[in-house]
Parts: structure tokens; sequence; C-alpha cells
């Protein structure tokens, strides 16, 4: 009974860990960003947000991604206000939990980029 | 071919019009600062420019021309305001329409005929841009005033190119670009220049020979 104590105490300690560590990734689907010269304001402003951990840019499938750092948080307006700041407009936006990282894997997987 | 007589004039408004065209937009995103060169054997042009706001920026730019029988030189410092005016963003393409303008001091010489004459004026530029772009395709079309009493060098230029192939964001991609321009008298000619550019979120450069077999490099920074 001891033991089954102890696994649920570092169990319950572990996953609460693991939840507060959980990734909030911005994913947005952008508008006339076609050129990487021109659309590197777009990463330039999102790296500039206190709360951002990695970007991702995609000029194909359109997508900008932003992962924020652990227990952070940012609204949606904000990303699409720096995105039209930028010059272009946003069509849609989601929050996954899948890091930056995943997401270019398994877009680039999708594309067949080596 | 589209302008004949202004030698003079029109190369320094050219030189500072190729420079603001080499990509989709003559400016950087806001509070971005654009650095540009323009550089062949009849001109010299560096540019650089801060954007107040999403569609509007400020900037200055210096040029050297001569015509292309060396009988004109000409040097244009400028204060130049550009605004976006109109902007298409489509799902895989961007179009723009810009407002380019300036005011500066235009200062020269023309030697023709045994005779030297100073050229010492006040320079305005308004000018328009259209551009089109997507991943692999690319247009601009351009046309510019130059004017100062008693000159004109209006400049039109047209751009269009493909890349050879598509890229991820953050590596390097090159396209065939060629353009066709003309400075109202300062060439009687069109110079037609096919460029290699090379295009990353980084830098942009281009280098190329034009149809007098003369080299050509341009270059534009964002920071």
């Amino acid at each position: 009974m001891k033991k089954l104590s102890i696994v649920l105490l570092v169990s319950t300690v572990l996953f609460s860990q693991w939840a507060m560590a959980a990734t909030q990734t911005i994913q947005a689907k952008v508008n006339g960003m076609v050129c990487a010269f021109c659309a590197q304001g777009i990463e330039k402003k999102m790296r500039g947000l206190s709360q951002t951990k990695d970007v991702y840019v995609n000029l194909k499938q359109r997508i900008v991604a932003v992962e924020l750092k652990e227990g952070q948080t940012l609204p949606e307006s904000t990303v699409k206000d720096l995105i039209k700041d930028a010059g272009y407009d946003v069509t849609a936006i989601e929050i996954t939990d899948h890091p930056v990282a995943h997401i270019k894997a398994e877009i680039e997987s999708k594309q067949g980029v080596k | 071919m589209f302008f004949e007589v202004l030698t003079r004039l029109w190369l320094t408004a050219a030189a500072l019009m190729t420079s603001q065209y080499v990509i989709a937009g003559p400016m950087g995103f806001n509070d971005s600062y654009m650095a540009m060169g323009d550089f062949n054997n009849h001109w010299r042009e560096s540019f650089i420019n801060y954007a107040i706001t999403p569609r509007d920026a400020l900037g200055v730019g210096a040029t050297y021309m001569r015509a292309d029988d060396k009988t004109k030189t000409r040097t244009l410092e400028e204060v130049i305001y550009t605004r976006l005016l109109q902007r298409w963003n489509l799902p895989h393409a961007q179009a723009n329409v810009w407002f380019i303008g300036g005011v500066g001091a235009l200062q020269g010489e023309d030697k023709q005929e045994g005779v030297h004459h100073d050229v010492s004026k006040v320079m305005i530029t308004p000018g328009i841009q259209f551009d089109y772009e997507t991943t692999r395709v690319y247009f601009a079309a351009t046309h510019r005033f130059y004017r100062a009493s008693d000159i004109n060098h209006d400049f039109t230029s047209a751009r269009a190119g493909f890349s050879f192939y598509e890229t991820d964001y953050d590596k390097t991609q090159p396209w065939l670009i060629v353009e066709a321009r003309n400075m109202n008298g300062l060439s009687d000619k069109v110079e037609v220049t096919p460029m290699l550019r090379l295009i990353n979120k980084n830098f942009f450069v281009e280098a190329g020979v034009n149809n007098a077999r003369e080299p050509r490099f341009n270059f534009m920074y964002i920071f």
C-alpha cells in the first residue's frame, strides 16, 4: 500500500509537470505570403514577442506557427495584428499542442522535403 | 524606345527607381529599414528607407548617372516617400499598387559639341508601380516622372520572371528575371537585362548582363 501511494504520488507530480510543460502553438493560415524576403517581417515580429519560443513559416502551405514558451499565453488577436502589420491577411487561426518542430516535420513529410 | 532625349536626369531617376522595384515591395515591414543598391556602368545608386507604418516609408537615396554616349552625367540626392496604395493578398499570390515620389537636388553637366553646361536644379519624381507575384512567377510595371524645369527624364520599366523551383522559407530560391527599361533623355535605347536572382529571407541579390553587354548588380537588405 505504501509503494502504491508512492507510485501514485510520483505519477501525479510527473503528470502535473508534464501538463504544465504542455506545448501551445498558434498556427495561422496566411494569404499573400509568397516571398521569403518579404515575409521575414512576420518571423521577426513573432520572435520579438517575449512569449515566443519558436516560429515556423511555410510559404507553400501559407502557414505561420508560433510556439509559446512554457506557461505563456498569447491572444490570437495579437498574432493576427502582427501578421496584418507585416502586410498579410490571416484567413484562419487555431491553437494546437504540437511543437513547431512537429508541425514542420509533418508538413515537410507531406511535401516530400528531405 | 519609350523615351529618347533627356539622357541625364532620366538616368538618375531610373537608377533610383530600379532599385526600388527589384522585389514586390519598395519598402519593408512596419518599423524596418530597407537598404538597396543598383550598379552598372551607367549608374550607381544606393537607397535606404524606413517603414514608419505598414503602408508608409520615408527614405533617402543617392544616384550617379551617365548617358550612353557619356556626354551627360547626373547626380541626384533625394528624399523619397513610399506609399502602399493597394494590396491584394490572395491565397497563393500578392499584388500591389505603390506610389513612390521624391524631391531632391539634381546636379550634373552636359558636354556636347564643345559646349560645357552645368546643371543644378530641383527635381520631383512621382511615380506608380504595379506588381504581381507568386512563389513561382513575378511581374512588375513601373512608370515614374523625373521632372525639373526644362527637364523630363521619365522612367519606364517592366520586369517579369520565374523561379526555377519551390523552396522552403529558409532556403535560397533562384529566379530568372528579365527587365526592360528606358530613361528618357539619357538613353535612346531600351535596356534589356536578364538576371539571376537569388532570394532568401535575409538577402536579395541579382546579377546579369544587359543587351549592351554591360554587367549589372542589385542587392536589397531589410533589417
